[in-house]
């Protein structure tokens, strides 16, 4: 009987350099119980800014989901995926005596569960859910975490009204005092998941654009000892991953090249694209790629910042996102926000679609085992409201989630709730987290 | 609700009932009618038990009072416990949904219709007890104690309670000699005898004997009401209820007007002691100093003063609450913006 060695579940393609490339599970990872591990449960936070146009967002019905509100239409194709969460309450990012600054609160305590200090020197926050997992299982994956953004990572200065820009610029909290900034850089993100863990020295980077090379030359004598010993559906996986590579590396080139025709003086360092969606899709595909590599089972990721002012030109919105949502109940000031929430959950969409169509190992899709949560920390933005977030967890957290459908759960249920019952689920289970009352009841298939 | 200048607005008002008899909607009547007196502040009202036909009368009469939601303002959902009966709905609690305004619609509308258009009330407790100025806030207790009793064994609520609450009032107990059992006490022994064992504030206890002495006059329905809230739930709920002219026992709206005006004359206040809640809700008070507890005496004196008070908070036109946003020329830039928000004309 021939007996063959399983390939190690944390395998590298290594070469000249810093290359690293982490790869997928592959059959010959667990030849004979491939078709039988369970895929881990990943998850992700989507954060949106300055709340939601909720009459567009929210059903008018409870239930099955049928038809999808405008400002979540690009998710009908994913809509058995979707479990849309009603009434969720962040009393945390209430003011509780601290007056005005619901925009610094709201984004501070969303994964906290604590209400922050006003402050821009002395920052006091909680550790944020997602580290806690980061935490306990971390070490399970080359990452323990990814924190991600799109827009201003700049820690110090007033971001909202005596909030230092800590609270609005992080999601991930390590420590009370300590944020974990988002990486918003495409080529730092590259670097960091296909090198040493680490950006590129400028040496470095020097040298690999000097002969224009890709990440996966350095890696091709690996490469071709692996494909040697892999069968023809292993074969395939690995050509597709690779492949998915490269086409983001293909895009950060193009991206670098445009930027490089564009105002120097614009606020962008360099490497992050102009384009907003071309920004996203980027960094979407690379959190596909983590996930898929199990690189980390953690992402939150910061779409803008809370109080964002961004102009959405490329939707003919020249006014700045947070000066629109104060409305005042304009009818063509509003149209203009939900034209913007259409916009951000259109971009989300495509990351869905991408989890959806990537298979994991036993069959099922990467999407089936996440939890992608989407919401912001606010949902009235023109009356500043903490109740009724907008919420919508997209994924089956590993055939627990009961999709398709939206979920109304008790005025003021803590939004903590929701994190306790994740936690779970990510194989953490605690008894009590920021100001959560107990677990969220109904959510599962059961 | 915020304020901007000025210190400490008026003390938080947490009303917590089973809704089962007149005098306690009554007493949520006139919270709000001492809301608009600014004498305090109604953060929250729960229910002791899970009626959601009477939930969402009380509902509407929150409505009625606050308005419309609005900037940087929800209604509160009304808290409802879960557990336990229903008990009996009475009978008015869906009439003010029936009636309608000149322009033919509904003066009230029930929004709950189901219980996720409530409240967890330990939830609510901690959420807006958060939100109240330290040594700023009282409750008042016209029901079982079932929801207080529970709030107690509530992650942190009792230091919380401590930090914010000045005193719990009681509508309860019936403290003359030879008194029977009493009927809140009665409906949750253990759940009494918890609350005034545990209750980190003082305590002040409204006995029957209180609400027997200056009974609501049900005369104020076709009178008082008529004239300055024509379209007022309660009295629509009153009419209902009993016949015209039933004078209702009032303790808990004893229990509300003592808890607001503490420093008025409208009864006279025992000594410290400790009040006693035995097995079949008889109440024995003994006094001792360092006691925690006291209980509300009647002071004949006072009858028409108390009377008085009663109808004319009761019966109040709405205030509708003020906006915490300073005037326009105190406002400072909205950093955000970077240009002062203009106040709607």
């Amino acid at each position: 009987m021939m007996t063959r060695k399983a390939l190690p579940r944390r395998t590298f393609l290594r070469g000249m350099g810093s290359a690293a490339i982490a790869l997928p599970f592959l059959d010959a990872m667990s030849p004979a119980f491939a078709a039988t591990t369970k895929p881990p449960v990943r998850m992700a936070f989507f954060y949106v800014p300055n709340g939601m146009i909720m009459d567009s967002w929210n059903p008018s019905y409870e239930g099955k989901l049928g038809e999808l509100p405008r400002t979540l239409k690009a998710l009908e194709p994913y809509k058995e995926d979707i479990l849309q969460l009603g009434n969720l309450t962040h009393n945390t990012g209430r003011a509780l005596l601290d007056g005005a600054g619901d925009h610094g609160r709201c984004s501070g305590s969303y994964l906290t569960g604590i209400q922050v200090k006003k402050s821009l020197i002395d920052i006091k926050n909680g550790i944020s859910f997602d580290q806690i997992v980061a935490n306990e299982i971390g070490k399970q994956t080359r990452f323990p975490s990814l924190e991600l953004g799109m827009e201003d990572a700049r820690q110090a200065g007033d971001c909202d009204s005596g909030y230092a820009c800590a609270y609005t610029n992080n999601l991930a909290w390590r420590s009370e005092t300590q944020p974990l900034p988002p990486i918003l850089d495409p080529r730092a993100l590259f670097e960091r998941m296909f090198g040493k863990g680490l950006p590129m020295t400028p040496e470095e980077r020097l040298r690999q654009s000097k002969y224009r090379r890709s990440i996966l030359d350095f890696v091709t004598e690996d490469t071709h000892k692996l494909e040697a010993t892999l069968g023809p559906t292993d074969k395939r996986k690995l050509d597709e991953y690779l492949s998915s590579i490269r086409e983001v590396e293909r895009q950060i080139d193009r991206a670098e090249k445009d930027n490089s025709q564009i105002d120097p003086h614009m606020d962008k360092p360099y490497g992050i694209p102009a384009d907003f969606a071309e920004h996203f899709r980027m960094m979407s595909n690379m959190m596909a790629i983590a996930f898929q590599a199990d690189q980390t089972r953690i992402i939150t990721f910061l779409m803008t910042r809370e109080g964002s002012s961004r102009p959405y030109r490329e939707l003919g919105i020249p006014d700045g996102h947070h000066p629109l949502t104060h409305h005042r109940n304009q009818e063509d000031l509003i149209e203009k926000v939900r034209q913007i929430n259409a916009y951000h959950v259109q971009q989300f969409a495509s990351f869905v679609e991408k989890m959806k169509s990537t298979k994991e190992a036993d069959g099922s899709t990467l999407l089936d085992n996440c939890m992608l949560v989407y919401g912001a920390g606010l949902s009235d933005p023109n009356a500043h409201l903490h109740e009724d977030l907008p919420t919508i967890v997209v994924g089956k957290g590993g055939n627990y989630f009961k999709t398709g459908r939206r979920m109304i759960v008790r005025r003021e249920t803590p939004m903590c709730n929701l994190f306790l019952t994740m936690m779970d689920r990510m194989g953490v289970p605690v008894e009590h987290f920021g100001d959560s009352t107990g677990k969220l009841e109904g959510l599962n298939l059961g | 609700m915020q304020f901007g200048r000025g210190g400490k607005p008026s003390a938080g008002a947490f009303f917590d009932s089973d809704f089962a008899t007149i005098d306690t909607f009554l007493a949520q009547a006139v919270l709000h009618g001492l809301q608009g007196k600014n004498d305090c502040r109604v953060a929250i009202v729960t229910m002791t038990r899970p009626n959601l036909p009477v939930a969402g009368f009380v509902d509407a009469v929150e409505r009625y009072y606050r308005g419309p939601a609005g900037n940087f303002a929800q209604v509160p959902p009304v808290g409802v416990r879960t557990e336990g009966a229903a008990g009996e709905t009475p009978a008015g609690v869906t009439a003010p949904f029936e009636k309608k305004g000149p322009d033919g619609k509904p003066l009230h509308e029930n929004k709950v219709r189901t219980v996720i258009d409530t409240g967890d009330p330990n939830t609510l407790f901690r959420n807006y007890l958060e939100a109240q100025n330290d040594q700023n806030a009282f409750f008042v207790l016209a029901g079982p104690a079932t929801n207080l009793a529970a709030a107690l064994q509530f992650r942190g609520m009792k230091e919380l309670i401590a930090a914010k609450i000045r005193f719990l009032v009681m509508a309860g107990g019936a403290f003359e000699a030879n008194a029977g059992p009493e009927t809140h006490f009665k409906a949750d022994v253990a759940a009494a005898k918890r609350v005034l064992a545990e209750w980190p504030t003082p305590v002040i206890l409204a006995g029957a004997e209180i609400g027997a002495a200056f009974p609501f006059p049900g005369a104020s329905i076709a009178k008082e009401f008529a004239a300055n809230s024509p379209e007022h739930p309660v009295a629509e709920l009153y009419r209902e209820w009993k016949t015209a002219g039933y004078n209702a026992p009032s303790d808990a709206l004893a229990a509300a007007l003592y808890a607001a005006r503490p420093k008025e004359t409208y009864f006279k206040v025992s000594e410290a002691g400790t009040v006693t809640v035995h097995d079949d809700g008889r109440t024995s008070f003994v006094a001792a100093a360092g006691g925690k507890h006291q209980h509300l005496i009647v002071d004949a004196s006072q009858r028409d003063k108390v009377v008085q008070a009663y109808v004319d908070l009761a019966s109040a036109k709405p205030v509708l609450p003020q906006r915490f946003r300073p005037p326009v020329a105190d406002k400072p830039a909205d950093p955000l913006l970077n240009k002062p928000v203009k106040q709607p004309e």
